[in-house]
């Protein structure tokens, strides 16, 4: 009796130990930082003079400035352009990989080396092939004739990096979707083949409703991942035309590190991180199915 | 007669597929098999022809030796951007595996609040960080260090995610034979459970690797300095000032890029196990 509690004691003071290290990292560059947040986003700060304490005011300036707007309609937009086409595509591309009996490894790493481009580089390549003199127009031009303004027309820009997003990230959404077709049981194709259903019914009645777990998580990701655009609009656009390519995170690095309004920033961060937690919530309370293999 | 039809026109099919699939692969490679033939192409030929008349280097003696004596130190970028890597790698999966082992095989009073408190952590975006973690470094007086860069991503709670999770797996009984024997709790982790899990490292270590390799947004605000920066915002800066020199800049995408390109194809076994991984 006497030797357990002391065995308990020894385990536990093991297991504090261990992760230790970690607690305190985590306090300081992560607790720490949290409660600096929500107080920057209650002050008026640039950097330098005595921080003031200004209430909400920062965040009645935020909801009332039509920038703000600019910001959420963009991140809207883009999630329209991005996410339909990155789920169709995805799970377009993951069917004909379970198809596909020779090649495999060469498909596969064609679509998912995309994936491991570094975004400034990719960036640049996108720009100059998307450019309006650039091959891709070039194409166009001579092959039917028209030409499209990819990042010179605000109508286009933010569907161009939807693209660009869609590029890098098609194999890698398709790769997850894959694992999530593995874990379909043959019996329930064989049972719909006796049936009679036919291909289109198999898809939408077995395929889709089964895939369920990883289309939640697919639009997880690329929710999240759309509050987080920076890179490209910073090389490509710096935000335009019009501002038709500002996004949360570049409008938060502009205020604080260009415009030093460390408060301003500190709120625009808040509510970015909530809308995308929001949407997020939303999303899987609307999508989500308890999904049964048998 | 009537089967043999069949499968002529089955075949058909797949052989449809296959063109189909390739040339999809092929678009897709297109912008890397772009930007590659166009760093090796005379600088009048990038926007008019797909395949140079004849490859040069010209591109890259640029970039390595022009551009530094421009004040872009492209070769000192590239070995920022390994040494920052390599040890914030080392770093993550050194004190994920430690975490990961307390969560996943002690049986202490916080193992379950730790791993929920680790999923909790994951619901933030760590963007939301960036103005307060910018002070923090600020008055550590660290800005523009290389400690700047790697300090705040020296651990985190993907990792210990992972190791948390694959660790489980591992027999109790391996454990318990080494404290027979007497071995200590660091002995155990490093010699007996982690040549175990050699997959986890190596997700943990490649996921890790290519995620600050990438990084921008981060040194871009901490760095000042051209001669500690890494490759990413020197080649980022050197494109915002001198854009039209774009053949020298394609060459440092190039040098950015391939890096990645080949760990990638070295490891990509481990990049397929950790997608599949992460989706349980």
């Amino acid at each position: 009796m006497i030797r357990k509690t002391t065995l308990k004691k020894h385990e536990n003071l093991k297991g504090w130990l261990l992760s230790s290290p970690y607690l305190i990292f985590i306090l300081v560059f992560w607790g720490y930082p949290f409660v600096w947040l929500v107080v920057l986003s209650f002050t008026k700060w640039n950097f330098m003079t005595p921080k003031k304490f200004i209430g909400i005011e920062n965040f009645v300036k935020l909801f009332s400035n039509p920038f703000f707007w600019t910001l959420t309609w963009n991140t809207f937009k883009f999630m329209c352009y991005f996410i339909p086409m990155v789920l169709v595509f995805s799970i377009t591309l993951a069917v004909a990989f379970t198809k596909a009996k020779k090649f495999k490894a060469f498909l596969a790493i064609s679509f998912l080396v995309a994936n491991v481009s570094s975004g400034v580089a990719y960036s640049i390549v996108f720009s100059q092939l998307f450019s309006s003199n650039g091959p891709l127009n070039r194409f166009l031009y001579n092959s039917f004739g028209f030409i499209i303004p990819w990042f010179t027309n605000p109508n286009w820009a933010m569907f161009s990096i939807a693209i660009m997003v869609t590029w890098k990230f098609l194999g890698y959404y398709a790769l997850i979707f894959m694992a999530g077709l593995q874990m379909i049981p043959k019996e329930l194709y064989e049972a719909a083949d006796l049936d009679g259903a036919n291909k289109r019914t198999r898809f939408f009645k077995i395929t889709l409703p089964l895939l369920n777990p990883s289309i939640v998580m697919i639009m997880v990701l690329a929710i999240s991942l759309s509050f987080g655009i920076f890179t490209e609009p910073y090389m490509i656009t710096g935000g335009g035309p019009l501002n038709g390519t500002q996004t949360f995170l570049l409008a938060i690095y502009t205020d604080a590190f260009e415009r030093y309004r460390a408060g301003y920033a500190a709120s625009l961060s808040i509510i970015a991180a909530s809308m995308s937690f929001a949407i997020i919530y939303a999303t899987r309370k609307i999508i989500e199915r308890e999904v049964d293999f048998s | 007669m009537k089967s043999l039809e069949k499968e002529k026109k089955i075949s058909m099919k797949s052989v449809m597929f296959y063109v189909i699939m390739f040339a999809l692969s092929i678009v897709w490679l297109y912008p890397y098999i772009w930007m590659f033939l166009s760093s090796f192409k005379p600088w009048d030929e990038i926007y008019t022809t797909l395949i140079p008349s004849h490859l040069t280097l010209k591109s890259y003696a640029f970039i390595l030796t022009v551009a530094n004596q421009m004040g872009y130190p492209f070769i000192l970028g590239l070995l920022n951007s390994i040494f920052v890597s390599v040890v914030v790698t080392v770093s993550v999966v050194f004190f994920s595996a430690l975490v990961g082992y307390a969560i996943a095989k002690i049986k202490f009073n916080g193992s379950n609040f730790l791993f929920n408190f680790i999923i909790y952590q994951m619901l933030f975006p760590s963007f939301m960080f960036t103005v307060p973690l910018y002070l923090i470094i600020r008055n550590f007086g660290l800005l523009d260090s290389y400690p700047a860069m790697i300090v705040p991503y020296m651990m985190g709670a993907w990792g210990v995610f992972m190791f948390a999770q694959s660790l489980k797996s591992v027999p109790n009984a391996y454990i318990e034979a080494a404290k027979m024997d007497g071995a200590n709790l660091l002995w155990i982790i490093f010699n007996v459970v982690l040549p175990l899990s050699r997959s986890t490292i190596a997700i943990v270590g490649l996921f890790t690797f290519m995620g600050i390799w990438d990084n921008f947004m981060w040194p871009l605000i901490v760095m000042q300095s051209y001669s500690k920066m890494p490759l990413a915002v020197i080649l980022a800066v050197f494109d915002k000032t001198y854009g039209w020199y774009i053949g020298p800049i394609l060459a440092g995408s190039v040098i950015q890029t391939i890096p990645m390109v080949i760990i990638f194809i070295i490891f990509r076994k481990y990049f397929l196990q950790g997608i599949s991984m992460s989706f349980k």
